[in-house]
């Protein structure tokens, strides 16, 4: 593969391109600072342009998302790498970091593509859409989804069967199958983190059969199907396509669990299943929704409110942990809990199952330090070296982490969380110019 | 008169699509008189829609834009800024909300919300028929901001304020600074003390030469807006010199006759007149608390260092922001609330803190020796009939951070947490899970079942009918009551008023939005920070606090502002000054001056916000907004009462 060298100044590195990097990324670029954001997926917006409403204003995500996103996409002292990562930081000084950012060739040039998706509709391969969470399918050149920054196509070179139809349909001729990887050389003068989180993988929980049972989704796969860019326009359940009437979630999946080792509160499942359920309701006015919990977390401003204002509208709380979930012929799902209140060990039938899926640390950053190593904490999340006085520093003077990278927190901690970073990352820069 | 509008129909991707026939909209009002262009969207607020209508206004020569889409709220300044990009004054564009005020409101009924929409998009086009290019009104703002709170999350943003450039005074009602966290020993996540945290802070705080702290002060007023608050302090004299031995003052505090109940010890303690909350209290200079003192003199005579002589100050000072970092109140429960201020072995949270900093081998409350302790959790937050239905959010985390606390401390503790479901969330859990296998007990409750504290046979019992064991009653004899008291606003928050901040139904002060912008308030310039806002744990209130000081920094950093030019102006000729305006104002927007030998109304541009609450009450009609005048409503008036159109 060629690569070709590029080298490049900026003040500050964002690494994550999600609601935390971005909102460290404008705050920095408003005072003047030059700011490069690299992100690893082919748009920025992070989790939060994904998912359907927030808890507990419900707020249509997408819609206070992109305002945020066109902001920092148009900023004239922001730079966006999509498609890219960081992937050797090093420390030369005080005020004085290299990055090597990997750009992975989109085979589109993003300036001329005007997102007609006439290559989407040319391209003769289909595979299963990941912006979609495995719930519909994409094509091989596609546009990732419909508000995503920037949105333009893109070619699944994995994918592509190299046929030339997407090339002959475009009309802006901005389909570019020369295009190759490039390495750029970027100096910087500080580094925010904000690589967000991954979500927990349900297979690791085999008696919950997720995988194998068609009827069991994940919570982000509701989220897609309850958001405004949804794939079916209705919430149907992915075995049958049947709509469910008997909705059951299953609180802490992949949280406050050592036997899957991670023994920390995700902070945020039980407030977006509440959220989901509400919207249930909404959406599909006879069914009903059960939620199998131990302890909810409602915590936070309007949050404990938002919990009674489930309760008040018929949604059913079910103090249990769920041990075992299997499938009936018809598709439906047999769960085996503990009811505490009653205490004694249930079953109950449901026609869906939502896994309420938690929050890990998102554990690549680490490696991109060479120089420095860039502390970890017990769980894996980015080490915060001073947490009361100076949440967002790091173990490495200079490095500031912002969001999810640092612990499970929901969108307002975030948002905080990616403002205290900006805070310290401009009085660092501060004590570079005096 | 526009000759060349553009006018787009969004279909927020269903969100108005679902319920509005976004193309009979567009039909609609293609012909309107002026329309030149229109369009449906997906999204509008998309990019790549975006782009479109910067080359259509360039191309086509557009002179006015109209988008129907969602709230003004989420996407006036978007589009304000496509028309920017596309050199139109962005004056020449109005929205139009056809989702919160259309396809929401009928999403049962999709004619008529194809009708409404249709009304609303014609209104919008007859505004920008009228409309004209403005320019924002400018004003150079103050390289200041006042921070008013010296707990820890105000220490921490005027730390970072002052370093990023600003001047900052440092504004504290107490004589201390430091807040609740000065109360506390032990911390969370960390194990630093309170007093260690909070001298790290004041040494930074002291040594910035750009951070000046206030003690005993106030803000007791406000003039002037975002950029130039003109704000008057009140300084209260401690009536102290600055050199003051040891020897004296202690010898001053022995003779003070005068006891009040100790505040900085929840009231177990006592303490005098003449008073520091610990010997190593910042600044480290006592105070004399003039509201109990009686004024006998003892103290003058044994201790050169007291000066009655010190008399109160008033400060007036300019500033670009203000960073309200005011802090909570514990909730106080009432007399009987879980036996609390009856039982006498009934204490709150806080007050146990202080047991504990007091007592180091044994635990003693009221003269015996404490060994079965009953935690009540959530007492004044989660109310069934009262008004705290929030979580405090802090309190599960801190009780079992301080059970764990005592049971190292202490031998032969035994802890019982009465609780409605334990929220220790995120990396807390871990503390939660040492509790349990240290051996504490935990038994639950729901709201509308809660223990009951009982004092029986000269023993306090607590009772519950306990979830974890399928509701089984349960009973433990306990030595010391504890009560998990949540956190409330400030009992004296008068600087909300005095700012017109909002408060929300919790009474916490409220930000802009509660996802996107939790540090903002809906008053340019003014930031909340910490556990003002709602409650918060140490960190949470530090990243609310940096938040808040990069909000309020990015305010004045560059020294110029541009302001909203929509504001309301006084015709000079009608207006005869009644003040009438001035009273409805809920801005302090106007002044009363001397034109031509008469007294009238004048508008402040900076202060105004173009709210119009004094346009309806002008007897002579001398008030007119700019952007929005009477002309402006009454051409969309016209439109919508037109009969329907589809």
């Amino acid at each position: 593969m060629q690569q070709e060298n590029r080298k490049l100044n900026f003040d500050v590195l964002v690494v994550g391109g999600g609601i935390a990097g971005g909102e460290s990324a404008l705050n920095l670029a408003n005072l003047g600072y030059k700011v490069l954001l690299v992100e690893k997926e082919l748009s920025i917006g992070g989790k939060m342009i994904l998912l359907s409403k927030v808890f507990p204003t419900l707020d249509c995500a997408a819609c206070i998302t992109t305002p945020k996103v066109s902001e920092i996409a148009r900023h004239p002292n922001i730079t966006i790498f999509t498609g890219a990562e960081a992937k050797n930081i090093t420390k030369k000084g005080e005020h004085q970091f290299e990055a090597v950012v990997l750009k992975k060739p989109r085979y589109v040039v993003v300036e001329d593509c005007t997102g007609c998706q006439l290559c989407e509709e040319a391209c003769p391969v289909s595979v299963t859409d990941e912006y979609q969470y495995g719930l519909a399918g994409r094509k091989a050149a596609f546009i990732p989804f419909s508000i995503a920054s920037p949105r333009a196509a893109a070619i699944d070179i994995e994918n592509c069967i190299l046929c030339g139809a997407c090339e002959r349909a475009c009309p802006t001729n901005c389909i570019d199958f020369t295009q190759t990887e490039e390495e750029v050389l970027v100096k910087i003068k500080s580094v925010v983190v904000a690589t967000g989180f991954n979500l927990f993988d349900p297979l690791k929980i085999p008696r919950y059969n997720y995988g194998k049972a068609k009827n069991i989704i994940t919570s982000m796969q509701m989220e897609r199907q309850l958001a405004p860019t949804r794939p079916y326009n209705t919430i149907l359940r992915p075995g049958d396509g049947k709509m469910p009437d008997n909705i059951a979630y299953v609180l802490c999946t992949g949280s406050r669990d050592k036997s899957i080792g991670n023994p920390i509160c995700s902070q945020i499942c039980c407030m977006y299943s509440i959220k989901q359920a509400q919207l249930l309701m909404g959406a599909l006015p006879m069914a009903d929704v059960t939620i199998y919990y131990l302890h909810i977390r409602a915590f936070g401003k309007g949050f404990n409110e938002f919990y009674a204002q489930a309760q008040d509208m018929g949604v059913e709380f079910v103090k249990g942990k769920v041990g075992k979930i299997t499938e009936k012929e018809n598709g439906n799902l047999m769960l085996r809990y503990e009811d505490i209140e009653a205490g004694v060990v249930k079953e109950a039938e449901h026609d869906m199952v939502v896994l309420s899926v938690g929050v890990l640390p998102n554990m690549e950053i680490s490696e991109s330090f060479k120089t420095e190593k860039l502390a970890l904490d017990p769980f894996n999340f980015v080490n915060q070296s001073d947490v009361l006085a100076s949440p967002a520093k790091t173990s490495i003077e200079g490095v500031f982490v912002a969001g999810t990278a640092s612990g499970p927190m929901d969108i307002p901690d975030s948002i905080l969380s990616g403002g205290a970073a900006s805070a310290e990352t401009t009085s660092y820069l501060r004590r570079a110019s005096l | 008169m526009k000759k060349k509008i553009g006018v787009y129909i969004c279909h927020c991707g269903g969100n108005i699509s679902d319920y509005v026939d976004v193309e009979k909209v567009r039909q609609a009002v293609e012909n309107e008189g002026g329309v030149f262009l229109s369009k449906t969207t997906m999204f509008a607020c998309a990019d790549s829609n975006q782009k479109d209508m910067v080359s259509d206004i360039k191309e086509k020569q557009l002179d006015g834009v109209v988008v129907a889409s969602c709230s003004p709220k989420l996407h006036l300044l978007t589009f304000r800024g496509v028309a920017e990009r596309a050199g139109l004054n962005k004056y020449n564009y109005v929205h139009a909300n056809i989702r919160e005020q259309v396809s929401w409101a009928h999403s049962d009924n999709k004619t008529g919300a194809t009708e409404k929409a249709i009304h609303i998009v014609k209104a919008a086009i007859a505004k920008v028929r009228n409309a004209e290019s403005l320019e924002p009104v400018k004003v150079q703002s103050t390289k200041a901001v006042a921070v008013v709170g010296a707990g820890v999350a105000g220490m921490r943003a005027a730390i970072e304020l002052a370093e990023a450039g600003a001047e900052v005074f440092l504004i504290e009602r107490e004589f201390f600074v430091g807040g609740r966290v000065s109360q506390w020993d032990d911390l969370c996540i960390t194990d630093e003390t309170g007093k260690e945290l909070i001298t790290r802070l004041y040494d930074r705080v002291m040594q910035h030469k750009h951070v000046t702290l206030f003690t005993g002060a106030e803000i007791v007023e406000n003039k002037g807006s975002v950029g130039n608050f003109e704000i008057k302090v009140k300084v209260t004299p401690r009536h102290f010199k600055l050199q003051c031995s040891g020897g004296e003052l202690q010898k001053a505090i022995d003779v003070c006759p005068v006891e009040v109940p100790d505040e900085f010890n929840f009231n177990i303690t006592k303490r005098k007149a003449i008073y520091h909350n610990y010997p190593s209290e910042y600044p480290q200079l006592p105070a004399i608390d003039m509201k109990t003192c009686t004024r006998c003199g003892k103290c003058e005579a044994v201790c050169n260092a007291v000066d009655f002589s010190q008399k109160t100050e008033y400060l007036n000072i300019k500033v670009g922001s203000i960073l309200l970092a005011t802090g909570f109140d514990p909730y106080e429960p009432p007399k009987g609330e879980f036996g609390y201020g009856e039982i006498d072995n009934v204490i709150t949270l806080p007050q146990f803190k202080r047991v504990i900093h007091y007592n180091d081998k044994r635990l003693i409350w009221q003269g015996k020796e404490v060994k079965n302790i009953a935690y009540i959790y959530c007492v004044g937050s989660r109310q069934l009939n009262g008004d705290n239905k929030y979580c405090s959010r802090y309190c599960c985390t801190s009780t079992i951070h301080t059970a764990i606390t005592a049971k190292n401390k202490y031998k032969g503790i035994h802890n019982f947490h009465f609780n409605r479901g334990i929220r220790t969330y995120g990396k807390a859990e871990v503390r939660y899970d040492e509790s349990s296998r240290l051996g504490d007990v935990y038994l639950q409750s729901f709201e509308y079942d809660p223990p009951v504290v009982e004092a029986r046979d000269g023993q306090t019992f607590v009772k519950i009918k306990d979830v974890l064991t399928a509701n089984k009653e349960l009973e433990v004899a306990a030595d010391l009551v504890v009560l998990v008291t949540g956190m409330v606003p400030r009992k004296d928050n008068s600087i909300a008023g005095l700012l017109k901040v909002p408060k929300g139904r919790d009474k916490f002060f409220n930000e802009i939005h509660m996802k996107l912008r939790p540090v903002e308030t809906v008053i340019d310039g003014v930031t909340i920070a910490g556990a003002s806002q709602g409650p918060k744990n140490i960190m949470e209130s530090m990243n609310s606090a940096l938040s808040a000081a990069t909000k309020s920094f990015s305010l004045i950093d560059s020294g110029e502002l541009a302001l909203e030019p929509t504001v309301a102006v006084v015709n000079k000729e009608a207006c005869e000054w009644c003040g009438k305006c001035d009273e409805a104002c809920p801005y302090s927007a106007f002044e009363k001056v001397e034109k031509d030998g008469k007294m009238i109304a004048k508008v402040i541009p900076s202060v105004c916000k173009g709210c119009g609450m004094c346009l309806p009450v002008c007897p002579s009609n001398a008030l007119e907004l700019i952007g929005l005048s009477d002309h402006d409503v009454e051409s969309m008036i016209d439109v919508l009462i037109e009969k329907d159109t589809v």
